[in-house]
C-alpha cells in the first residue's frame, strides 16, 4: 500500500484537522515528542480540569498521517479523564480512521506519545519551556568538570576542511560550513561568514543560544542555521572533509550532514 | 474539480500519441520475431535495424553500439556489472556519484558484495560534481566512473564533457545515466567521450518498459541476462518490437523537437522559479541555478512537510513529487538532498515541478493559485515555523 492511499477519513482529519493550535494557562501542560530527523515533530497542549481534559491543542511538523492522527487524537481523549486517554492506543486511534497504511503506523504513535507526555509533565508540574538564561549559564558551570568530548576524524583535515582559527572568511567563501558553538567569537564568526556563504551551521550543545541578547537576536535573524543540542560527533571524507556526524543529545541519535569546512575555533 | 495539472514528469511522461499510432502496426499485422528465417522474421529485423538506427543517431552514436534492454534500471546493470565484471581483473574499484538514481545506489551496494570497492563522491552544495574532486578519488585500482548527466531529482547538470575529456585514455571507462536529461539537453556521443550511456524510452515519451545502452565501439561487457544471444549476446530474449519501434519513434521526435522546446520548458521553470521565490517567504530553490534541467524546478520551504504539500496539491488536483522521507519506500529522505548538505527537515520540506510535452504556461498559473496558500495553512500549525 502506498503512502498515498489514505482512507477518506484520514484525508478529511489531514485536509480539517481538528483542535489546532496551542492553549496557554496554568492549567494548561505541554508534550512535546519527535524528532525533525525523521520528518515529525508534535506537540500536544491539554487544559486539565476536574483531572479530566477540558480542551486540547496540537501543532506538528509531519506527513499526513501525523497531522491526521493528530486530530483523531484530540477528538478522541476530549471529555476524558487522564487515565482513560492514557489507555487510547495506536490502534484505537488508528482504527477510528479506518486504518493506516501500514508504512505509516509508526506515525500514529507520535500523538499518543505527545499525548502521554503531556499528561505526564501535568501530573509531575514540569513546564515545557526553553530553558532561562541563569539555567544555561548554570548549565556551564554547575556540573563540575565538562566532559572533554572526542571528535573522531578531527586531527586527520588540517589545511583540509577542519579549520582552528580563520583569519580570513574570504577562504570560506561559497562553502558549505560548519562551525562549533565556542561561545561569543564563534557566534561572530557565524554572522561574519553569512556575507561570503548562504550556508552557515552552528552547532550548540545548548537548547538555547547561550549568547548575548543582542548578538542572540543577531543570530536568530541572520542566514545562520542553528542546530540546537546537537554535539559534534566525527569529521568524515576521503582525503578531505566531506561529511560530519552529529549527535543529537535530545534524541541520542546521530546523523550525518555534508559541509565543506568545520571550524572549531581553538580556546 | 479544475483540470488536472500534472508537473510530475520525471516519474512518468505520457506516450506520445504519434509514438503509439507508429507502434500499433506491429502489435498486429507487422509482428514477427527478427531471429526467423521467413518473409514474416526479415520485415521484423528490418524495423528492428531502423529502430536501431534512429536511436543511435538520437544521440550521435553508430547503430551497432545500442543495445535495447527492458529499462533504464536494467541498462545501468548491464553497465555496471557487465563492465565490472569483465574488468575484475585489471582492478577491483568503482567511483559513483553520490547524487546518482537509487538503482544505482544499490548497484554500488552490490557490487561491494561481490569484492569490489566503491567510492562515492559527494557534489557540491548545488548538487554538482567537481571533476578534479572525482579525479582525487581514481586509484591505480579504478575500473569504472558513473556520473549521471543530470539529477532526475534537483535538475543539476553535470559538466560531463569535462570529466569525459579528463578520463579518456586512462583506462577508466565512464558510464553516464542519461536519462533526466535526454530529449532536454542535447547528447552526441560523437563528440563526447562517453563509454556507456543509459536511455530510457518512457523518458522521451516512448513505451515504457524499454531502455538502451550506449556502448561504444571496443568497450567488453560480461552479459548480465544470459539466453539466446540476441542484442549482440548482451541481452539476451526475444526483441520487444512494438516498444522498439515506439522508441525509436519518439527519439525522432525528440531529436526534432528539443531545441525548441526546452526553450519552451525553460519560460514555464523561469517563470514558476520566479514566482514562487518572491512570494512565498523563507522559500529556497534546490539545485543549481542556472545549470539546470530546463523543465526542473525544485524548492523547499522551511517549517513544513512534503508529503503534507503533497496531498494538499493533490486537493487541488495538482500532481507533484517531494524528496521527503514520508512519501518513500524506506521513510528516508532523498539522499540526493541529504548529499547537498540539507539537514533532514529542510530535505523533507521540498517539492518537485518537473514540466513536459504536454505542460501549458496556465500550469504555472494553478500552481500560484494555490501554493502560497497552503504553504500558509501548513506554517500555521508547525511548531517548527517562525517567522523572523
Amino acid at each position: 500500500m502506498k503512502s498515498t492511499q489514505y482512507s477518506e477519513k484520514t484525508l478529511d482529519h489531514f485536509r480539517n484537522p481538528r483542535n489546532v493550535g496551542t492553549l496557554e494557562g496554568d492549567d494548561v501542560a505541554v508534550g512535546r515528542v519527535g524528532n525533525p530527523v525523521c520528518g515529525d515533530i508534535m506537540e500536544m497542549y491539554i487544559r486539565v480540569r476536574d483531572d479530566r481534559i477540558a480542551d486540547i491543542a496540537f501543532q506538528t511538523f509531519g506527513c499526513g498521517s501525523a497531522v491526521a492522527t493528530s486530530s483523531m487524537t484530540t477528538e478522541l481523549v476530549k471529555g476524558m479523564t487522564l487515565d482513560e486517554a492514557l489507555a487510547v492506543t495506536r490502534r484505537d486511534v488508528a482504527d477510528a480512521l479506518d486504518g493506516l497504511p501500514p508504512i505509516k503506523m509508526h506515525c500514529s504513535n507520535l500523538a499518543a506519545d505527545a499525548l502521554h507526555d503531556a499528561i505526564k509533565n501535568y501530573r509531575t508540574g514540569r513546564k515545557l519551556e526553553p530553558m532561562s538564561a541563569e539555567e544555561i549559564a548554570g548549565a556551564g558551570t554547575g556540573c563540575g568538570t565538562p566532559a572533554v568530548a572526542v571528535v573522531e576524524g578531527i586531527g586527520d583535515y588540517p589545511g583540509r576542511g577542519v579549520y582552528t582559527a580563520v583569519a580570513d572568511t574570504s577562504q570560506l567563501a561559497d562553502k558549505r560550513v560548519l562551525i562549533v558553538d565556542k561561545g561569543v567569537a564563534s557566534a561572530r564568526l557565524a554572522l561574519a561568514l553569512t556575507e561570503v556563504t548562504p550556508r552557515v551551521i552552528f552547532l550548540t550543545e545548548l537548547d538555547a543560544l547561550g549568547l548575548p541578547d543582542e548578538l542572540a537576536t543577531q543570530v536568530k535573524r541572520s542566514d545562520v542555521k542553528v542546530l540546537f543540542q546537537s554535539r559534534l560527533a566525527a569529521v568524515r571524507g576521503e582525503g578531505e572533509v566531506e561529511k560530519v556526524l552529529i549527535h543529537d543529545l535530545d534524541e541520542d541519535n546521530d546523523y550525518e550532514l555534508f559541509v565543506d569546512a568545520v571550524v572549531l575555533l581553538g580556546p | 474539480m479544475d483540470r488536472e495539472v500534472y508537473l510530475d514528469y520525471q516519474s512518468a511522461k505520457p506516450v506520445d500519441p504519434r509514438v503509439v499510432e507508429a507502434m500499433l502496426p506491429y502489435f498486429t499485422e507487422r509482428f514477427g520475431n527478427p531471429a526467423s528465417l521467413h518473409a514474416v522474421g526479415d520485415r521484423a529485423t528490418a524495423a528492428l535495424d531502423e529502430s536501431r538506427a534512429a536511436v543511435a543517431a538520437f544521440v550521435g552514436a553508430q547503430p551497432d553500439e545500442i543495445i535495447f534492454t527492458a529499462g533504464a534500471t536494467e541498462s545501468n546493470n548491464l553497465a555496471l556489472i557487465g563492465y565490472a565484471t569483465r574488468a575484475k581483473r585489471e582492478g577491483a574499484h568503482v567511483v559513483i556519484s553520490e547524487v546518482e538514481h537509487i538503482s544505482l545506489h544499490n548497484i554500488g551496494k552490490y557490487l561491494e558484495k561481490s569484492g569490489f570497492r566503491v567510492t562515492k563522491v559527494p557534489p557540491d552544495r548545488y548538487g554538482r560534481i567537481d571533476p578534479d574532486k572525482l579525479r582525487s578519488r581514481i586509484t591505480e585500482d579504478t575500473v569504472l566512473v558513473s556520473v549521471g548527466w543530470a539529477s532526475n531529482e534537483i535538475g543539476t547538470i553535470q559538466p560531463i564533457p569535462r570529466i569525459a575529456e579528463m578520463l579518456k585514455g586512462t583506462g577508466v571507462a565512464l558510464h553516464v545515466d542519461a536519462v533526466a536529461a535526454e530529449g532536454l539537453l542535447p547528447i552526441d556521443m560523437s563528440a563526447v567521450p562517453v563509454d556507456l550511456l543509459t536511455l530510457s524510452s518512457n523518458d522521451i515519451y516512448g513505451p515504457p518498459g524499454l531502455g538502451a545502452l550506449y556502448v561504444r565501439k571496443g568497450v567488453r561487457l560480461a552479459a548480465v541476462t544470459i539466453g539466446g544471444g540476441q542484442e549482440n549476446g548482451l541481452r539476451s530474449g526475444t526483441e520487444n518490437l512494438p516498444a522498439i519501434v515506439g522508441m525509436a519513434a519518439a527519439a525522432r521526435v525528440a531529436a526534432d523537437e528539443l531545441p525548441r522546446e526546452s526553450v519552451r520548458l525553460a519560460g514555464m521553470r523561469d517563470r514558476l522559479i520566479a514566482a514562487v521565490l518572491s512570494t512565498i517567504p523563507d522559500s529556497h530553490l534546490n539545485g543549481h541555478p542556472t545549470e539546470r534541467l530546463p523543465n526542473n524546478a525544485h524548492f523547499r520551504f522551511d517549517g513544513i512537510e512534503g508529503e503534507s504539500l503533497l496531498l494538499s496539491m493533490r486537493d487541488k488536483g495538482i500532481a507533484v513529487s517531494t524528496g521527503s522521507a514520508c512519501s518513500s519506500k524506506t521513510l528516508e529522505p532523498s539522499h540526493t538532498l541529504i548529499s547537498c548538505g540539507l539537514l533532514h527537515q529542510e530535505a523533507h520540506g521540498s517539492l518537485e515541478f518537473t514540466f513536459g510535452r504536454f505542460s501549458r504556461d496556465t500550469d504555472v498559473d494553478r500552481v500560484m493559485e494555490v501554493l502560497p496558500e497552503i504553504v500558509a495553512r501548513l506554517r500555521r500549525m508547525s511548531p517548527l515555523y517562525e517567522t523572523r
